[in-house]
């Protein structure tokens, strides 16, 4: 691996890391959110400070890539990764749910600068990533859609026939990323199977990998080879832990910490307190 | 003569790039579209939930879709996509009832009436809700929804049958309800098919000596409460008729303003009194046998109760 490879992803892992810290200290603030926005941190990084072209002072340029969180209750791990790139002050996060705040309950694009889609509701986003993907090769241009999924999620019917629909179509601009974390109020498997997951992409006319999600080169190497094939769209499998790198989060769907919870959390992160 | 929708879709396609149409199983309503902007004419397939979430991400590129689907499955089966998508996000999206307004598929079923689709698109902040009552009003209301920035429900109602009244003696207006004939003993609110059975009931009526107002209520959302109002204080009775529930749609709507007002003017909302309309048999007989007539209008005017 070249140097600058190791520092790419010394540099992104980091940002995983500050994305997690933040995400912690939400939680010591409210109810939070924490399990799926943990597991996301380094797909987060690696989206905004690597893969997508973006412009934070300017948030609706229309050269932009578009990224919609379609678990849309993960929005702590996006908001943070939205102001430390850039969109606004990090010092908002520990606002979130307070009144008049700009970090909302649910990801909110009346409320939140960066964001382009409201989303709470599963199964919306990629169909609304396929409209998007349509309307950019309508433009003829360059746009890229990525589209956040999580497991459970894909238990939602609209989910398919957006899948569907994006093959025929041929949207190589699309991608989806599956937050494999395996954990919905319960264990995911047990509730409702998905597996054989990446088949069912594969029957549905994707073009499919399937990654650790949680390790950042991983996660470089698979949005550098976006598309993975000409004429198809991408769905990239990210297998993570739900509530990575938080032992009080670890399959965890919400937590609020107490005092001494959010010391032991951040200092699992080897953030000092 | 009225330009059917697929023509006017192409004409408004023309004039601006933003434009474009997606089908739900409608192909129909987007071929002219197709032939000379094939990249702006999509299928999604028998797929509502897909057709507005697509619908919503044009928008969110800066398209002005009009999403297509039939009218009872496009206001129901993807209600959540339309109500969060389209409407939270105030998405410039036209959605299209295109066949099936009303009870219009009449013996084919409860599963193809769209007895909800007023009350359901009215229900959403945002949302303006058209149901015009011929293909002079249609070709009108297409037009008015592509002009205005924001989300639009448009049912295909009623179109072919004609009012009877040479287009230049009408008008239209969004938002504004359309005079079709005055009269100053009862006012008949009436939008989508209902609106020729309006001018039917107001004809059997001149003929017992009873001057009926009748108005196209074309605009559902926003209501033109002005002229509910005026009707109120200018005529002894009011009437709604619709195919659709009494509840929440037209008669809904109307019963709304005149209850918030003190004028006191009864009312009388024809439509399905909270029934699904399950029957074999013609479109003329569904509507006779659940009061969404003519005959109907008069009943209701002549055994008017104080």
């Amino acid at each position: 691996m070249p140097t600058d490879r190791q520092t790419l992803t010394a540099d992104l892992s980091e940002i995983a890391r500050r994305i997690r810290v933040w995400v912690v200290r939400i939680a010591g603030m409210s109810d939070c959110h924490t399990g799926g926005s943990l597991s996301i941190a380094e797909i987060l990084a690696g989206l905004y400070f690597h893969t997508m072209r973006v412009d934070p002072a300017d948030p609706a340029w229309p050269g932009r890539d578009y990224l919609i969180l379609s678990k849309g209750h993960c929005v702590p791990g996006l908001d943070a990764a939205l102001a430390l790139r850039g969109y606004f002050a990090p010092e908002h996060l520990v606002t979130h749910l307070e009144l008049d705040s700009i970090i909302s309950g649910h990801a909110c694009a009346r409320i939140t600068p960066g964001i382009d889609v409201s989303t709470g509701s599963l199964g919306h986003g990629l169909s609304i990533g396929v409209g998007i993907a349509l309307g950019v090769r309508m433009d003829a241009a360059d746009n890229r859609v990525f589209v956040i999924l999580g497991d459970g999620e894909l238990q939602e019917g609209s989910n398919w026939e957006a899948a569907m629909s994006a093959s025929h179509h041929k949207l190589e601009s699309l991608v989806a990323i599956i937050d494999r974390n395996r954990y919905q109020t319960g264990p995911t498997e047990e509730m409702m199977s998905l597996e054989p997951l990446a088949a069912k992409w594969a029957a549905f006319g994707w073009s499919v990998r399937t990654i650790d999600g949680n390790d950042t080169a991983a996660v470089i190497d698979a949005l550098d080879a976006l598309p993975f094939e000409p004429g198809r769209p991408s769905a990239i499998i990210a297998e993570t832990v739900k509530g990575k790198g938080v032992s009080l989060s670890t399959n965890q769907h919400m937590n609020r910490f107490d005092e001494a919870q959010l010391k032991q959390a951040l200092q699992e992160l080897g953030e000092p307190v | 003569m009225a330009k059917c929708l697929p023509e006017v879709l192409l004409e408004l396609a023309r004039a601006d790039e933003r434009i474009c149409g997606v089908s739900c199983d409608c192909w129909g309503f987007l071929a002219p579209l197709a032939h000379e902007f094939p990249l702006r004419a999509i299928e999604v397939g028998i797929a509502e939930q897909n057709l507005i979430g697509v619908g919503a991400g044009l928008a969110v590129r800066g398209k002005i879709p009009f999403v297509i689907g039939m009218n009872p499955f496009v206001t129901m089966r993807c209600f959540e996509q339309i109500r969060t998508d389209l409407g939270y996000g105030s998405r410039n999206v036209k959605v299209i009832g295109g066949y099936g307004s009303g009870v219009s598929f009449a013996g084919w079923g409860c599963t193809h009436h769209a007895m909800e689709e007023i009350a359901l698109m009215r229900l959403i902040p945002t949302m303006t809700v058209m149901m015009p009552a011929d293909a002079f009003e249609a070709e009108r209301a297409v037009r008015a929804a592509a002009a205005i920035n924001g989300p639009c429900y448009l049912s295909n109602a009623g179109g072919e049958l004609p009012l009877g009244i040479p287009e230049d003696q009408r008008s239209f207006g969004m938002g504004k309800a359309a005079l079709l004939r005055a009269g100053d003993d009862v006012t008949i609110f009436a939008c989508g098919a209902a609106t020729a059975e309006a001018l039917r009931g107001a004809d059997l009526l001149a003929e017992r000596g009873v001057a009926s107002r009748v108005y196209s209520m074309h605009t559902v959302k926003p209501l033109d409460t002005e002229a509910v109002l005026k009707a109120a204080q200018e005529t002894r009775l009011i009437l709604t008729i619709e195919e659709h529930t009494t509840i929440g749609g037209l008669g809904g709507a109307v019963a709304e303003t005149l209850a918030e007002s003190a004028t006191g003017t009864p009312l009388r909302r024809l439509g399905l009194q909270d029934t699904f309309a399950c029957m074999v048999g013609g479109y003329g007989d569904m509507k006779a046998r659940f009061g969404i007539t003519a005959e109907a209008i008069v009943d209701a005017v002549l055994n008017e109760k104080p």
